[in-house]
């Protein structure tokens, strides 16, 4: 009887989120002024990733929280294309260097102040200052900011940088009014569906519903509250109704697929999976490219795709997932590597004379089956294998010591895919779960591709970039595969997106209600 | 009421008795697990199979295999080697860092004793799991800094002991004796104090050991013992624990084996502690 209700329900509310929501929010939609707002009940909770800062402009690495209560020029559209969130439309020069967007009327920030270009404007001028993050790339290529009335705000560039509406999604617009502005942002006065609330580091984020937000309708819930604990197994919480949302582990997923009230959706970008090869300071044998490919030989990827993913994985040997635009299907049908050849892999090591059983090999990974999985192959292939698995940060933090041969990791969605090539740049963020490799011949190719206007020749340049990386083995793909959310049932109006993020302009946690009071 | 009393005395020796019987069984089918498991099965505890992932117990892998497609009954006999191995070196470390440090400051005067057991002191004010966690962090990972964070943990305890049973025979007839005789302090610590306090040592050996297996298995359990793959008991209930409504045998068997043992020693160091303490020798046998 519930299970029967919950289904009328949420197709029922899917239907009516369709007819009054999303059609009301595609880009070049007019917007409307919040009105009266039907009853809000219920807090969602939720649980994907953790909140590092309070400071919208100061991460770098995955999110999911900031999205409830910061929002962006852009938005991630479920394809990857940039789709209008607080910018209402944009034009660009026929160069591709000056974007000019026409900011949404009628935004209110969460103190009752409406947003205007200025405010655009100071948001770009502090992150390009702040010179980190995901932006710091594309903010030393501008040339000039400038906000001509309320409604107006050009960016100009050197140079033509392709992947901007996208990385833009990623320009939270926080009011400069918000305490902290001048160094870090404590108490972020933003325009999302729900206000910051009260922040727990690494316990939870509480944000009720912001009255006055600018898409009429919503929020749907009265708050929603994050767990931001480093749980990995969140089962019990969701079949006990305790969580709402969370993050789904491939190996938890038969147990959630079996409870009635559970459904499990996947989100729309992958995850890549890889090993990266130690490429600052490789030590001898590994830096024989020659000795990694002979490695990369005794891959199983089958095999390891299905411990990290399940069946949610589909192997590969690209940064792309197959069927995006990046990936190319020709390079896919060449891998060498598609299937373990551990014969192939122990002659190329031998006829480089290295033999495996004098020869140490120190793995730094995650806790994770994955990376038991690549270090037994390790040792199969006769190396003397030390593992060394550790939490996040522990294993960001020896990976930046470089004293280490073989990562076996994986990296989220991403709202471009610029931002997964920016790993492998010389100065790019966070480049020590790829061996931070400094090649001035690849990043020049991606700096070709970030500024060809052409989207043919972007991807073609991309691609030039790739097979570089793929000739020097700095990191082999193993493949890709879906994150898993999963959601009780009677949540209605929730789809994961592209990235990890929990709102958007068109779904997320502002559509999402709870029925039964839940 | 006395009439019941008496009646029940004999009960509890025959009790005892058995306890100490299943004990040594228990310990004994572990050693031989030990010895001839791997052998008899024929496999090896690294290697995977994911294609058979979780598949239950049969002829080829008679309890199973774990969510890497392991064999779960050669990982459990390898386990019994390794846990086993950290358990009696931990305790060998820290009788060798408490009891002979702790007996050596003891006999070289208040200037040794005072800095040695403060030392101890400090030690003990933590509780052990987070101290060897602590010292893990800095000795990083690996059987031998298990071992060595485990017996750090455990060795004020026998300093203690040690230090008590010393003064205790301190005052003893033929270590005054020995003093008359001129016999130099060491000497008579190793040729007269030493094996009347043997007894002490090992009853509290049987008592530690089970903690040090439990310790073993919770540093492992929290990931930060043994590297992974390493198929410690701990090891094994961590890995399994993720997939524990689904293949519940994985984390079903370790934790008997582990619970198994554990109760042996116990039983072990009280029997030893009744055969063996001073005051209460007798009761028992």
């Amino acid at each position: 009887m519930t299970q029967d209700f919950g289904r009328r329900t949420f197709f029922g509310g899917a239907a009516a989120l369709a007819a009054a929501g999303l059609l009301d929010h595609v880009p070049g939609a007019a917007p409307r002024a919040a009105q009266a707002q039907t009853a809000r009940t219920g807090t969602l909770k939720i649980a994907l990733l953790g909140l590092d800062t309070s400071d919208p402009h100061r991460h770098t690495g995955s999110i999911s929280v900031q999205q409830v209560y910061a929002e962006a020029l852009t938005s991630i559209a479920d394809d990857g294309k940039a789709i209008p969130y607080l910018a209402e439309s944009w034009t660009i020069s026929p160069d591709g260097k000056v974007y000019t967007f026409k900011i949404r009327q009628g935004v209110k920030f969460h103190n009752g102040r409406e947003m205007t270009a200025a405010d655009v404007k100071a948001n770009a001028e502090r992150v390009r200052d702040l010179r980190r993050g995901w932006l710091a790339a594309p903010m030393q290529l501008v040339s000039g900011f400038a906000a001509p009335d309320a409604r107006t705000f050009v960016m100009e560039m050197k140079e033509p940088y392709g992947p901007l509406l996208n990385v833009l999604s990623e320009l939270w617009i926080v009011a400069p009014e918000s305490p902290g502005w001048a160094a870090t942002v404590q108490t972020p006065i933003c325009t999302g569906p729900f206000k910051f609330g009260t922040w727990v580091p690494n316990e939870r984020l509480v944000a009720p519903a912001h009255d006055a937000y600018w898409q009429a309708g919503l929020p749907k819930v009265a708050a929603v509250e994050f767990n931001l604990r480093d749980t990995v197994d969140y089962t019990l919480a969701l079949r006990a109704g305790d969580l709402h949302i969370a993050r789904a582990m491939a190996e938890h997923i038969p147990v959630l697929k079996a409870d009635p009230n559970i459904e499990i959706q996947y989100m729309k970008d992958t995850s890549w999976i890889f090993w990266s090869f130690n490429n600052r300071k490789p030590r001898a044998p590994f830096d024989n490219v020659k000795v990694r490919e002979a490695i990369a030989y005794a891959m199983d990827k089958p095999a390891l795709l299905k411990v990290w993913s399940g069946e949610a994985g589909v192997a590969t040997n690209q940064m792309a997932a197959p069927g995006n635009f990046y990936w190319d299907e020709a390079l896919h049908k060449a891998d060498k590597h598609a299937k373990p050849d551990r014969a192939k892999a122990l002659a190329m090591l031998k006829a480089e004379g290295v033999d495996p059983a004098r020869t140490p090999l120190r793995i730094v990974s995650w806790q994770n089956d994955y990376s038991q999985a690549c270090a037994q192959t390790m040792r199969e292939l006769g190396f003397q294998v030390e593992h060394l698995a550790l939490d996040d940060i522990g294993a960001q933090r020896r990976l930046g010591q470089y004293d280490w041969d073989l990562a076996p990791f994986g990296s989220g969605p991403r709202a471009d895919i610029f931002l997964r090539y920016v790993r492998l740049l010389s100065d790019g963020p966070n480049t020590v779960l790829w061996g931070s490799p400094q090649d001035a011949g690849f990043d020049d190719l991606v700096k070709k591709a970030v500024a060809a206007v052409d989207l043919d020749q972007r991807r073609a340049f991309y691609l030039q970039a790739w097979r570089h990386a793929m000739d020097k083995y700095w990191t082999v793909v193993v493949g890709h595969s879906a994150e898993a959310i999963a959601n009780r049932r009677d949540v209605s109006g929730w789809t994961p997106g592209f990235t990890w993020g929990s709102a958007r302009v068109d779904g997320g946690a502002g559509y999402a209600s709870l029925v039964r009071g839940s | 009421m006395q009439a019941s009393f008496a009646a029940a005395k004999p009960a509890s020796k025959a009790t005892a008795f058995r306890a100490e019987i299943a004990a040594y069984a228990i310990l004994g089918a572990v050693a031989l697990l030990a010895l001839l498991g791997p052998t008899l099965s024929g496999l090896d505890p690294m290697t995977q199979s994911v294609g058979g992932s979780h598949a239950g117990p049969g002829a080829a892998h008679w309890l199973g295999q774990d969510h890497l497609g392991r064999d779960i009954f050669t990982r459990l006999a390898v386990g019994a080697r390794l846990t086993m191995t950290v358990a009696l070196a931990s305790t060998a470390t820290a009788i060798l860092f408490g009891a002979v440090l702790g007996l050596l400051a003891v006999v070289a005067g208040r200037w040794a004793e005072w800095p040695v057991f403060g030392a101890f002191d400090l030690v003990r004010a933590m509780p052990s799991i987070l101290l060897a966690m602590t010292l893990l962090v800095a000795l990083g990972p690996g059987v031998p800094s298990v071992t060595l964070a485990i017996g750090i943990a455990f060795a004020p305890t026998f300093a203690y002991v040690a230090r008590a049973a010393w003064m205790r025979e301190t005052s003893a007839g033929y270590v005054a004796a020995a003093n008359v005789m001129g016999s130099p302090p060491l000497t008579t610590l190793v040729r007269h104090i030493a094996p009347n306090i043997l007894g002490a040592i090992v009853t509290q050996a049987a008592i530690v050991i089970p903690r040090a297996i439990t310790t073993e298995s919770v540093l492992s359990f929290f990931g930060i013992g043994v590297s992974p793959g390493t198929p410690t008991w701990g090891r094994m209930i961590a890995d399994a624990v993720k997939y524990v409504e689904r293949a519940p045998l994985a984390a079903l068997v370790p934790v008997l084996a582990l619970s198994m043992v554990t109760l042996a020693f116990a039983l072990l160091g009280d029997r030893l502690r009744l055969r063996w303490d001073p005051l209460r020798k007798g009761i028992a046998s």
